[in-house]
């Protein structure tokens, strides 16, 4: 038996196995699921990973533990997002902390969070005073959302009556000294616009361009050349 | 790339993992005589019932033959535990032949025989 081999085989189809099942959960981004969640992606990645190197069993019951698992977190996903009352069950509610600028003591024993969990997490949200909060939700994915009051509310420019420009995303027009003519197309605009354009912020080649982007609603450039010296 | 591509390959990615993993059956009866295995075992267990010694040992060799085609064909869809008993088993049977020892050698080869119907299972 050539387990080197058998390895290899068996990594294959654990890999795409696990490819294909993690596309069907979905996108969540590991910093918004619940513990539940976690632990499970956990339990479905260590299935993987017996059905790669555990020679001892065969592959195909870790195989049907892996599809079982999958299924199951596909189903209560499925059931969460047809059924609000379900999904209060399966993933949880958010907990208020705080409300009113009052600190809820009772929720947080029954969560069992302590009050150094909850400055920790006004830190990190930049509060540093519990008088500036107003309201404090620990959200299902363990996250704390906090609503200041409104004097220590940051200034919009709604609250200075000024209307501010409406700015996109600036379109990469040249990378590693190469033009993206499709991005070119998109702003109508050609190779010839582009080179008087560089050669005004003084570029008399493309490939003195490290990267090159441009927003359309203001027309600004932003520049970065190679010959330009990374300083540490 | 067209979804229902996309679709189609991964179903196919799916049924192909599922058919190699539970191949082991299929995979392992016979292709032909010298690959026999079930065969191998039944003969020399006429050899050592009637104490044939000298042919026990041929089928013997035979038998080692056939088990040693086989298991490149099923190592992908069986346990490893149960290759390397069958191995043991065999190496076993041929100490229990050459010291003529028919009682543990039918006891050895009925253990390989039930290995053999646990493979991929």
């Amino acid at each position: 038996m050539n387990e080197a081999a058998v390895v290899l085989v068996r990594s294959i189809i654990g890999f795409f196995t696990l490819l294909i099942f993690a596309r069907l959960l979905g996108k969540q981004q590991i910093s918004q699921l619940t513990f539940f969640e976690y632990v499970l992606g956990i339990t479905i990645g260590s299935i993987a990973a017996s059905l790669s190197v555990d020679l001892t069993s065969r592959a195909w019951p870790h195989w049907v533990g892996l599809f079982t698992w999958t299924a199951i977190v596909f189903t209560l996903q499925w059931i969460s997002v047809r059924s609000p009352c379900a999904a209060k069950y399966l993933v949880g509610e958010p907990t208020i902390i705080i409300m009113n600028g009052q600190i809820m003591e009772n929720n947080m024993r029954k969560i069992r969070y302590t009050t150094s969990d909850l400055l920790e997490q006004l830190r990190d949200k930049g509060v540093f005073d519990l008088n500036q909060v107003a309201y404090a939700v620990l959200e299902t994915d363990g996250q704390l959302s906090v609503l200041l009051k409104p004097e220590f509310q940051p200034v919009t420019p709604q609250d200075l009556n000024i209307t501010p420009q409406n700015v996109g995303p600036g379109v990469e027009l040249v990378s590693n000294g190469i033009v993206i003519e499709e991005n070119l197309k998109k702003i109508n605009q050609d190779r010839l616009w582009l080179e008087s354009q560089l050669k005004e912020h003084g570029i008399e080649n493309f490939s003195e361009v490290f990267l090159a982007t441009y927003i359309p609603e203001t027309g600004e450039f932003y520049i970065d050349k190679y010959n330009e010296r990374d300083s540490v | 790339m067209k979804k229902v591509t996309v679709y189609i390959i991964t179903a196919l990615t799916i049924t192909m993992f599922i058919l190699l993993m539970n191949a082991g059956n299929y995979l392992k009866s016979p292709r032909g005589q010298d690959d026999n295995f079930p065969l191998h075992i039944k003969l020399l267990t006429e050899n050592i019932k009637n104490e044939q010694w000298q042919k026990a040992g041929e089928n013997l060799e035979k038998l080692a033959l056939a088990w040693k085609k086989i298991v490149p064909r099923i190592q992908y869809s069986v346990e490893k535990d149960e290759i390397n008993a069958i191995n043991v088993n065999l190496a076993r049977l041929k100490s229990y032949i050459t010291t003529r020892d028919k009682s543990n050698a039918l006891a050895e080869l009925n253990e390989a025989f039930e290995h053999w119907n646990d493979l991929n299972r």
